[in-house]
């Protein structure tokens, strides 16, 4: 539950999702569930030339296991704290 | 089950003509959005039909030709979305990108035969445009109840992940705090929970006499004294 309570700190903020299909979406983060299932408002494409047809896109939600990464602004990570986080919760403290 | 993305679908009720779904597990219907438009890759539009939303997939059936209908699993929906601008698409609609197993670079028509699960873009066109926020909200809600299958393994505690040098060093020589380290991987724990209750959290990593843990306590002065060995 370590990311899906880290997105949640991140809903408001510029994200940048990239597919496992290699499509990049930039879009605000509206919400996160515990999937990791995404939904994005002001959606756009950043790279326009494999999906021409979701330019128009304003919102849209992505499934979780399509993620292959989720480009954060540079400063909304700590990643010392989210280091050691992530080694408390796979040690199960 | 096999999940391959779109697919042709054209099990109808006899009564209603309304798909047959496989209530046995537990799918449901969700929602029916009749006057709906299908529109499949960069092909045209096909009309008229209605949208079966279900708990596990969406089925589109044509209303002309009973047997003609398409269906795909959320499980293969990759993204959902409404689509407003005129310029992209001549209608209002909900745009959707399918997951597609590529095996080799076909087209998406070889031999003039369409090739259904190479489709990666559909699009759902109601005819009454008022509902596409209704859409866009009850394709989120299946795809919500569709997460990945969870495959067998243990919830908590079976990763096996390695995360640093320490976890490696077994018997944890030179650590600060006297603290029992619990190995990750069940393979290498030898020994003996305290009266067969295996729930007790700490089997010991490995039995070592000469084990800094065994010596005696601090308070201890004369460490030369005899110990229990």
């Amino acid at each position: 539950m370590l990311f899906f309570s880290y997105f949640k700190d991140l809903v408001g903020q510029e994200v940048t999702v990239e597919l496992k299909n290699d499509l990049a979406i930039r879009g605000t983060l509206h919400s996160v569930d515990q999937y990791l299932n995404i939904k994005l408002e002001n959606t756009r494409v950043v790279d326009q030339d494999k999906f021409p047809h979701m330019l128009s896109v304003r919102n849209c939600f992505i499934r979780g296991s399509v993620v292959r990464y989720v480009q954060l602004p540079p400063d909304g990570v700590d990643v010392d704290l989210l280091h050691d986080a992530a080694r408390r919760e796979a040690r199960g403290g | 089950m096999v999940v391959g993305g779109l697919r042709e679908f054209a099990l109808r009720r006899s009564g209603d003509g309304s798909p047959a779904l496989d209530e046995s597990n537990g799918e449901e219907l969700m929602h029916v959005q009749p006057s709906v438009a299908v529109a499949l890759g960069s092909r045209s539009v096909e009309s008229p039909g209605t949208l079966y939303i279900t708990s596990r997939k969406l089925i589109w059936l044509s209303d002309v030709d009973v047997a003609k209908g398409y269906a795909v699993d959320f499980l293969s929906i990759s993204l959902h979305a409404v689509s407003r601008d005129p310029q992209t698409y001549s209608s209002p609609c909900i745009y959707t990108q399918i997951e597609v197993v590529e095996d080799d670079e076909d087209d998406t028509e070889s031999a003039g035969v369409l090739e259904l699960s190479k489709i990666r873009e559909m699009r759902l066109v109601p005819s009454d445009a008022t509902q596409l926020d209704t859409l866009f909200d009850v394709f989120c809600e299946c795809a919500e109840l569709n997460p990945e299958p969870v495959e067998e393994e243990e919830e908590e505690s079976g990763h096996n992940w390695v995360f640093s040098a320490d976890q490696m060093v077994v018997g944890g020589g030179g650590e600060e705090d006297a603290e029992w380290q619990i190995s990750q991987s069940p393979t290498s724990v030898i020994g003996h929970s305290n009266g067969g209750d295996e729930s007790i959290a700490q089997p010991m990593l490995e039995l070592r006499i000469n084990d800094q843990r065994f010596d005696d306590a601090e308070e201890m002065v004369h460490e030369s004294e005899t110990k229990d060995h």
